[in-house]
């Protein structure tokens, strides 16, 4: 018996016999020497290849959201994970909390998202404050929350503050979406008290590109993986005990008191 | 207490001037040689009393199962438990055996695939969870079923409640199959989506990871590389 085919689609990549197609490209002829990785992995997401005007931009981006201290929480996970030795599998559970994470890098399209909105009610006029407020104060009755405001633990945030400086040498500080960005930060300044974070910039950067909203996110997620390997790298290399079982005196119980069950009490 | 790290290398930044806690809060689990889940002593007491589904239950409610919890999560353990290579959460688990994946990874696959299966499951009884928490109004129509498999299926989870003396009044409506297994979930007390979603993948894990071990490391021959076939188009 032969049955039907089940067919499902791809654009993604074809196996052949002397050269390999990836998004409709020839890789041996057209990408071997020719695309750099950060151009790859933008083709890898977007399905179609960026200017390299535009990859210099994501490689700012990824440069300027370098922070990959241990101590950070998603970094963190990564290196309680790696401290069993295992290195994919301590980058894969860190990478694995990004979709939907409130941090992170999926929050660049979340805030895409808010600033498309932003971006089509202000309609051109983000020099007219008073306009740009109203719609600002507008969007702030209707959500407690805006998505790539915030900067924890510190009055701004530092990597804005570059990634902004390598925009400006780059003209893309102009473009729509970006200057919409720094108009509404300027009212949620005044409004709420809240700074921008990077991931309001990157968004802004990203739309100004052509990037659509759901694209947002994962292209974000790639710029800052290094990071994730960064902490699984040495942390599986070290696998240090003390982070395998944190020594009993470091962990407090706060749960329920002891007692004991009902079945316990009857058997006495 | 409250306490500040000093970084003795002298590189300052805003988790050295941030005050944060000095341990790390155990809330289910006491550290240590002797350890009591939710407050009951594990070696001493839960293990001579208790089974693996009771204690299920406390780990996820905080509570042991009181009245009929533990029978109706006994069942619900077992028909959630069957997921076939068909499904894409075992199917995944498989193809990590058949690459060579290490047995961790091999379950690490399937645990992240049944969580997705769980979640999407889920999302789509979301109106059934709304309903199950407050069920004046009528019994939401998608989740009624008319395809004879599945009332089959369901007569037998009725048949295997029956057996172990427990009813479940949302039944009577003629849910689907996955509807009436989360509305046993949430007689059995589960009522919380994690808590669901935790039974649900714990109720599959056994059956995914044997089926991947099953698989021969490196069987490409034998493995139907085109099911389904990946047809590669240019626009």
């Amino acid at each position: 018996m032969t049955l039907p085919a089940l067919v499902v689609p791809t654009r993604s990549a074809h196996w052949g016999w002397d050269e390999h197609r990836y998004f409709g490209h020839k890789v041996f002829e057209e990408l071997a020497g020719h695309e750099s990785f950060m151009g790859l992995t933008a083709l890898s997401v977007l399905g179609r290849r960026l200017s390299p005007e535009c990859c210099a931009v994501l490689e700012d981006a990824a440069n300027t959201l370098t922070m990959a201290d241990p101590r950070i929480w998603p970094l963190k996970l990564t290196r309680v994970v790696a401290s069993y030795g295992g290195t994919v599998a301590a980058a894969a559970a860190g990478l694995l909390v990004e979709e939907g994470a409130q941090i992170g890098p999926w929050a660049c399209g979340r805030a895409a998202a808010v600033l498309v909105a932003m971006h089509a009610e202000i309609d051109g006029r983000s020099d007219d404050a008073g306009h740009v407020r109203d719609v600002v104060v507008h969007y702030l009755e209707r959500h407690a929350f805006i998505w790539g405001f915030g900067t924890p633990f510190r009055p701004r945030d530092e990597r804005l503050v570059a990634f902004a400086r390598c925009m400006r040498a780059k003209g893309r500080d102009t473009l729509p979406h970006y200057r919409t960005m720094e108009a509404v930060a300027r009212a949620v300044r005044e409004l709420r008290r809240a700074e921008p974070n990077i991931v309001w910039a990157l968004a802004a950067t990203c739309l100004d590109m052509g990037l659509d909203v759901r694209e947002i996110g994962p292209i974000a997620t790639t710029l800052m993986q290094h990071m994730f390997f960064a902490a699984a790298v040495e942390g599986a290399r070290q696998a240090p005990e003390i982070l395998r079982e944190l020594p009993e005196a470091y962990v407090s119980y706060v749960g329920r008191e002891a007692r004991t069950s009902p079945r316990k009490e009857i058997a006495g | 207490m409250q306490h500040h790290r000093d970084s003795s290398e002298g590189f300052r930044g805003p988790l050295e001037e941030t005050a944060f806690p000095e341990t790390l809060s155990a809330r289910v689990v006491t550290p240590g040689m002797e350890p009591r889940i939710h407050g009951y002593d594990v070696e001493g007491d839960l293990a001579l009393h208790y089974g693996a589904t009771e204690l299920l239950f406390l780990s996820l409610t905080g509570e042991i199962p009181r009245g009929d919890s533990a029978t109706l999560l006994e069942v619900a353990l077992a028909f959630f438990a069957p997921v076939s290579v068909a499904h894409a959460s075992t199917h995944a688990a498989v193809l990590a055996r058949l690459c060579g994946a290490s047995t961790s990874t091999t379950i690490g696959t399937a645990a992240i695939g049944l969580g997705e299966q769980a979640r999407v499951l889920l999302d789509e009884h979301e109106a059934l969870l709304a309903w199950l928490e407050q069920p004046t109004a009528m019994f939401p129509e998608s989740y009624r079923t008319n395809g004879a498999d599945e009332r089959a299926s369901i007569e037998r989870l009725l048949a295997a409640l029956a057996h172990g003396g427990v009813a479940v009044p949302a039944l009577r409506h003629g849910p689907t199959r996955s509807a009436a297994l989360v509305c046993v979930l949430h007689a059995a007390g589960l009522t919380r989506r994690e808590q669901m979603e935790a039974v649900i993948v714990v109720a599959r894990l056994p059956a995914a990871i044997a089926e991947a071990f099953r698989e021969t490391v490196a069987n490409f021959r034998t493995y139907p590389t085109n099911l389904p076939l990946f047809r590669y188009e240019e626009s």
